[in-house]
C-alpha cells in the first residue's frame, strides 16, 4: 500500500469510532456484569428449591405429603413491625425462621459491623434475635417485640432470600420461629408473610410440585427458580430496556457523527483520488488502499474505545452497586470486547465505505468540473442502504430483537429522513411569512437552504444528538417520577396498620387526646381477585400489560361511609350504605386495565371464602395525595364478617412521637410505617438511579459535540469562498461577525424548535407504550432544547467566523 | 499604481508575482490586462481594486492610498464604489437571482435594496427570473446576475476576472455585449481580465502582463 499519500482529515471519525466502541464496551461489561450477580443470586434467591408462599398459615397436608416424598421442610413468617431505638420507632421487617432455615445457601451473622463474620446453617436460638446492621444501636440490648422481649447479640450480615435492596426498605429483625407466638403481634387478619420452604432432588420436587399445584388455594403461590422475585424482575427489566433505549440513542449519534466525518473525509480525498486515478492508479488499487486506511483507523479506534469502555464501567458499577445488595462481580469474559470491535467495525465500514467507493467511482473529469454529485439516485441508494444495513447488524448484535431499540431506531430513521425536508419547510415558511424582518433576513435563510455549505448537515447532524439526548433526558425523568412518590409537606407521616377491630376504638382516643391530628380508620379484608363475570382470571387476556402486574396484587378490599378525599364517582352510583345487596366501587385506571365496567361481576377469594359482588361505581384517586387508598372498597354489609385489620394515618410531630411507645405498650400488635424515614431512603436509590441513568449523557454529549464539528467541517471551504465574496463585496469585520453569528443563532432556533417537538413526540411514545408510565408533555423541555441549541451552535458559530475574518477577498479571484 | 511590487513567501524562498508594475487608469476608461496563464494578471487586478496588500510600491484608488491601508480600511474603500464579475460568476447558491443582487446593497445598508435590485435585473434582461434560484439558471444567466448585482451599486470601477471564461462562444459574446453597453450607459470605469482577443480589443486600452512585469 506504500506510493500513495494517507488518508488526510481522519481525526474526527476516528474519535467518532473510539466513542462508538466504548459504549458499547461499556454497556456490553456492565450488563455482563450484572446478569452474572444475578445469576449466582439465583440459587441462593429462595433459600430453598421451592417455596409456597401465602397470607395464611399453611396446612398440615403440605409437610406431610413433602416429607413422604423424602423433601426437607422448613417454615418462616414475615411481618413487618416496628422497635424502639430510644424514644425513635423504627420499622423493621422482622422474619421468624424454624431450626431448618435455610434449606439452600447459608446464614453469616457478626458481633460487632467490621468483625469476623460467622457462617451458620441455623438461624437465631429460642430467646434471640438476630439485627441488621442498620439496627446497630441496638446490639447488646433486649428488643421488644411485642409483648416480649429478646437477647440481641448477633448483627445478621447475609441472608439468602433477601433480595434487592431497593426492595428492602426496612431493616430486618430475624428470630426464632417458636419465639413468634409469644410476641402477640399476629393476630387474625395480620399483615404477615407464609413461607414453606421444599429442598430436594430435582425429580422429587418436580414429583412434588406435580401433587402440590391442583392443591394450592387462591391465596398460596409456588415459587420457583425461574418466577421468583418478579417485583425485582420488573424493575430490573426497566431498568434494562432504559439501558438498552439510552445505548441505542447513544449510539445513533455516535453513528451520525462517523457518517458526518466520513463524508467530510471523502470530499477532502476526492481531487486526490481524481488526480491518482487520471495518473493511471487502478480503482481497486485505491479501493484496497482505502480499506487498508479504514483497516488501520479501526484498530486504534478499538485500543483506545476498549480501554475507555473498561475505565467507564467503575463509575457506573459505583451508581448500580447499592441496587442488588452486594457488589457486582467482575466479568472476564471476552465476549463484551469482541462485541465492541465488531460494532466499532460495522459502524465504520458501513458508514465510511460507501462514500470511498463513491469518490473512487466518480469519473475524474466529475470532480475537476466540479460536477456535484450528491443528488445521485445511485450514490443515495448506496449510501443509505449501507448505512441501515450497518445500524440492522448492531441491532441484531446488541439487542437481540429488542422491540424498544427497534422502535426507537425506526422513529430515529424516519426522523433523520425526514429532517431535510421539515427544515426546508420551516426555512421556507420564514422565507414566506410576515414574520419582523430582520438585517440581511433574505440572505441568512438562503444560506441554510444551500446544501453544499453543509448547513443543512449542522441541523441535521446535531438536531438528531440533540434530540437523542432530550429523550434520553424525558423518558429517564418520567422513569425516575414513577419510581418515586410526590409527597406534599403536611401529609401524615405515619401509617398505623394491623389494627384488630376491637382496638381502634382505643387508638382513636390515644391520638385523640394527644391532640394528633390522623385519619378515618379504615378495614382492609386481604383477597384475591379471582373471577371476573364467571370466568377465571388466569385465562382471560387482557390487552393492557398492566393488567397481568395488577393481577398478581393481593387486594385489599375496604369500606368507607362516604367517598374518601380526592376520590370522585366518574361512572355509576356512590356506595348505597342503607342498602344490604352487594356494591363495589373499583378505580378507574384498574377498571380500564382489566376492562370491566358497571355491573361486571368480580369474585374475590378471602381466607378461603369466595364472594360475588357487581361492580356498582367507578372512582378517580389521586394516589399521590399519600392517605388511605384503596382500589376496591365495598359495601360494609359485604366485608364486615370477614377477617380484617384497620388501618389510618396520623401527622406525628417529634414531641408526640415518645408518647408512642405507650401506644405500642397498648396495642403491641399495631404496626407504625414511618413514611418519611421510608421515602428519604427511597429518594437516595433514585438519586443514584438517576446518577447511572445519566451515565450515558457523557458519551452522547461527546458523540453530538463531534457531529457538530464535523459537520461545521464538511462546509468549511465553501464558508470561506463565501466570505471571501462577502469581503470582496465590501462587507467589514463586524458584518461578517453578524451574519455568522446570526446564520447560526437561527439554526439553533430551528433545532431546538424541531428536537423539543420530536423529543415531546417520541417521548410519549415510549413513555406510554414501552414503560407504560403516564407523560407529561413539559414546556421546560422546549425551553432546555431552545435555549442549548442556540447557545451551543451561537459559541460554534462565533468560533467559526473568527478564523474566516481574515479570509482574503482574494480567495475568491483564485477559487 | 506606482512601482508595485507583490512578493510571496514560498518554502523555496520568496517568490516575486509582480514587479515595478506603474500604470495609470483613466476615468472611464476601459482597460483589458492580457496575459498567459500564471503571468500574475488576476493578481494584479486583485491588487487595483484593493483586495490584496501589496508588498512595496503605491496604489492610489480613488483618490486613496492603498500601501498602509489594513483589509477593514481597504473594504471601507470599496465599499458601494466597487463592483465585481468573476469567472466563476461566484453567486449565493440556494439563493433567488434577485437576493444575489440584493445582498451588496444590503451590506451597504440600503434600505431599497429589493427595488434596487429588480431594476438592475431589468438591465441585464432577468426580470422575469428574479424569483429563480441560481443554481437552476444557465451559465450565461448567472452570469447576467452576476453583472447585475455588479451594478446594482452603481460602481465607479467594474472589476471583471475572465467574465466570459466559463462560457461558450456564443454566450461569451451576449455577456461582453451586455457589460460593455452598461458600462457604456452608466460611464464606469471597466478594468477587465481576459485572455480572449475579441474580448480584449473592445476595451481603450490593452497591458500586456508576462512573468509579472508589464510589457510595453
Amino acid at each position: 500500500m506504500s506510493g500513495l499519500p494517507k488518508i488526510q482529515s481522519y481525526w474526527l471519525m476516528l474519535i467518532a469510532t473510539i466513542i462508538t466502541v466504548a459504549i458499547v464496551n461499556t454497556s456490553q461489561l456492565i450488563t455482563q456484569r450484572i446478569s452474572l450477580l444475578l445469576d449466582r443470586q439465583a440459587s441462593e434467591l429462595l433459600a430453598a428449591d421451592l417455596v409456597v408462599v401465602s397470607g395464611n398459615s399453611f396446612s398440615d397436608e403440605y409437610v406431610r405429603q413433602a416429607i413422604e416424598m423424602g423433601l426437607k421442610v422448613s417454615h418462616t413468617v414475615s411481618l413487618r413491625t416496628a422497635v424502639f431505638i430510644g424514644d425513635d420507632i423504627q420499622l423493621v421487617e422482622l422474619k421468624a425462621v424454624d431450626a431448618h432455615y435455610p434449606l439452600r445457601g447459608h446464614l453469616e451473622k457478626s458481633i460487632e459491623i467490621a468483625s469476623q463474620k460467622f457462617r451458620v446453617q441455623t438461624g437465631p436460638a429460642i430467646g434471640e434475635v438476630w439485627l441488621d446492621s442498620k439496627l446497630l444501636t441496638l446490639l447488646g440490648s433486649d428488643v421488644e417485640l411485642g409483648k416480649s422481649r429478646f437477647a440481641a447479640n448477633w448483627l445478621l450480615t447475609y441472608e439468602p432470600d433477601r433480595g434487592g435492596a431497593l426492595f428492602n426498605l426496612a431493616p430486618r429483625i430475624l428470630m426464632n420461629l417458636e419465639d413468634l407466638a409469644s410476641t402477640g403481634l399476629i393476630i387474625p387478619g395480620s399483615r404477615a408473610s407464609y413461607r414453606l420452604l421444599f429442598a430436594g432432588e430435582q425429580s422429587q420436587i418436580e414429583q412434588f410440585s406435580t401433587w402440590l399445584t391442583p392443591r394450592l388455594s387462591d391465596d398460596e403461590t409456588i415459587q420457583n427458580l425461574q418466577n421468583a422475585r418478579p417485583e425485582m424482575r420488573r424493575a430490573l427489566e426497566r431498568t434494562r430496556q432504559f439501558f438498552a433505549l439510552s445505548i441505542v440513542l447513544t449510539l445513533v449519534i455516535a453513528m451520525v457523527a462517523i457518517a458526518i466525518t466520513a463524508r467530510y473525509t471523502a470530499s477532502r480525498e476526492a481531487p486526490k483520488v481524481a488526480m491518482l486515478r487520471a495518473f493511471g492508479i487502478s480503482q481497486s488499487r485505491l479501493f484496497r488502499f482505502y480499506s487498508w486506511q479504514l483497516g488501520k483507523i479501526w484498530v486504534i479506534a478499538t485500543i483506545i474505545g476498549l480501554l475507555v469502555g473498561w475505565f467507564s464501567q467503575f463509575p457506573l458499577q459505583w451508581a448500580l452497586d447499592g441496587w442488588f445488595g452486594r457488589e457486582l462481580p467482575i466479568v472476564y469474559a471476552i465476549r463484551p470486547y469482541l462485541v465492541a470491535a465488531l460494532v466499532g467495525l460495522i459502524s465504520l465500514a458501513g458508514f465510511s465505505l460507501p462514500y470511498l467507493v463513491d469518490v473512487i467511482a466518480t469519473p475524474p473529469m466529475q470532480v475537476f468540473r466540479h460536477i456535484d454529485t450528491s443528488k445521485s439516485i445511485q450514490r443515495s441508494l448506496l449510501i443509505s442502504a449501507s448505512a441501515i444495513g450497518a445500524i440492522f447488524l448492531v441491532l441484531i448484535i446488541l439487542m437481540q430483537n429488542s422491540k424498544l431499540a427497534v422502535a426507537t431506531l425506526a422513529i430515529v430513521l424516519v426522523t433523520a429522513l425526514m429532517l431535510p425536508i421539515i427544515f426546508r419547510s420551516m426555512i421556507n415558511a420564514l422565507l414566506f411569512s410576515r414574520i419582523p424582518t430582520f438585517w440581511m433576513r433574505q440572505y441568512l435563510l438562503s444560506r441554510l437552504k444551500t446544501s453544499s455549505r453543509g448547513a443543512m448537515f449542522v441541523m441535521s447532524g446535531f438536531s438528531l444528538a440533540l434530540l437523542s439526548i432530550l429523550l434520553i433526558a424525558v423518558v429517564k425523568d418520567e422513569l425516575l417520577s414513577s419510581w418515586q412518590t410526590q409527597l406534599p409537606e403536611d401529609i401524615p407521616n405515619y401509617f398505623l396498620i394491623n389494627i384488630p377491630t376491637q382496638q381502634v376504638p382505643g387508638i382513636k382516643s390515644f391520638l385523640d387526646q394527644r391532640q394528633i391530628p390522623s385519619s378515618t380508620a379504615y378495614p382492609l379484608v386481604r383477597t384475591r381477585l379471582t373471577h371476573i363475570n364467571g370466568a377465571e382470571v388466569e385465562a382471560i387476556e387482557f390487552s393492557n400489560p398492566r393488567a397481568a402486574r395488577l393481577l398478581h396484587h393481593t387486594f385489599n378490599i375496604s369500606f368507607a361511609k362516604k367517598i374518601p378525599d380526592d376520590n370522585a364517582v366518574v361512572e355509576g352510583q356512590w356506595i348505597d350504605t342503607n342498602s344490604a345487596a352487594a356494591q363495589l366501587s373499583v378505580e378507574q385506571g384498574m377498571a380500564e386495565s382489566l376492562d370491566l365496567g358497571i355491573g361486571d361481576v368480580l369474585s374475590f377469594s378471602v381466607a378461603g371464602e369466595v364472594i360475588e359482588v357487581p361492580i356498582t361505581s367507578i372512582r378517580s384517586v389521586l394516589w399521590e395525595n399519600f392517605k388511605p387508598n384503596f382500589y376496591i372498597i365495598a359495601n360494609r354489609q359485604l366485608i364486615e364478617d370477614l377477617p380484617q385489620t384497620w388501618l389510618l394515618s396520623a401527622l406525628i410531630n417529634d414531641i408526640q412521637k415518645r408518647d408512642l411507645k405507650n401506644l405500642l405498650v397498648q396495642f403491641p400488635s399495631v404496626t407504625f410505617l414511618d413514611i418519611t424515614e421510608l421515602m428519604a431512603r427511597m429518594r437516595g436509590i433514585v438519586k443514584r438511579a438517576s446518577i447511572a441513568l445519566e451515565f450515558f449523557f457523557i458519551f452522547a454529549v461527546a458523540s453530538a459535540f463531534i457531529v457538530l464539528l464535523a459537520a461545521i467541517q464538511t462546509g468549511r471551504q465553501e464558508r470561506q469562498i463565501e466570505t471571501s465574496l462577502l469581503r470582496a463585496l465590501s462587507a467589514n469585520t463586524s458584518q461578517l461577525y453578524r451574519i455568522n453569528v446570526l446564520e447560526f443563532t437561527l439554526m439553533g432556533v430551528l433545532i431546538g424548535l424541531f428536537s423539543a417537538l420530536f423529543a415531546s413526540l417520541a417521548g410519549w411514545i415510549i413513555s406510554v407504550y414501552f414503560f407504560d408510565i403516564d407523560y407529561q408533555f413539559s414546556a421546560a423541555l422546549w425551553g432546555y432544547s431552545l435555549v442549548s441549541a442556540i447557545t451551543v451552535l451561537t459559541i460554534a458559530g462565533t468560533l467559526v467566523s473568527r478564523k474566516v475574518y481574515n479570509i482574503s477577498p482574494m480567495k475568491i479571484l483564485r477559487s | 499604481m506606482q512601482d508595485v511590487t507583490k512578493t510571496v513567501d514560498t518554502p523555496d524562498g520568496a517568490l516575486n508575482i509582480l514587479q515595478n508594475i506603474s500604470l495609470n487608469v483613466k476615468y472611464q476608461e476601459a482597460l483589458v490586462i492580457k496575459g498567459a496563464s500564471g503571468s500574475g494578471k488576476t493578481t494584479l487586478l486583485g491588487l487595483m481594486a484593493g483586495l490584496d496588500q501589496i508588498t512595496s510600491g503605491e496604489i492610489i484608488l480613488l483618490g486613496q492610498p492603498l500601501s498602509e491601508k489594513t483589509e477593514e480600511q481597504r473594504s471601507g474603500i470599496r465599499s458601494g464604489k466597487l463592483g465585481f464579475v468573476f469567472q466563476s460568476f461566484q453567486l449565493v447558491q440556494g439563493a433567488t437571482a434577485l437576493q444575489n443582487v440584493m445582498l451588496p446593497l444590503e451590506l451597504g445598508g440600503e434600505t431599497n435594496a429589493a427595488e434596487i435590485a429588480l431594476s438592475s435585473l431589468q438591465q441585464v434582461g432577468l426580470e422575469a427570473k428574479k424569483d429563480t434560484m441560481v443554481d437552476l439558471l444557465s451559465g450565461g444567466e448567472q452570469q447576467r446576475v452576476s453583472i447585475a448585482r455588479a451594478y446594482a451599486v452603481k460602481p465607479q470601477i467594474l472589476f471583471a476576472d475572465e467574465p466570459t471564461g466559463n462560457l461558450d462562444a456564443k454566450t461569451g459574446h451576449q455577456i461582453a455585449d451586455l457589460m460593455f453597453q452598461l458600462r457604456d450607459q452608466s460611464g464606469t470605469t471597466l478594468i477587465l481580465v481576459t485572455h480572449e482577443t475579441d474580448l480584449a480589443r473592445r476595451g481603450d486600452r490593452q497591458i500586456l502582463i508576462e512573468s509579472g512585469r508589464l510589457q510595453d
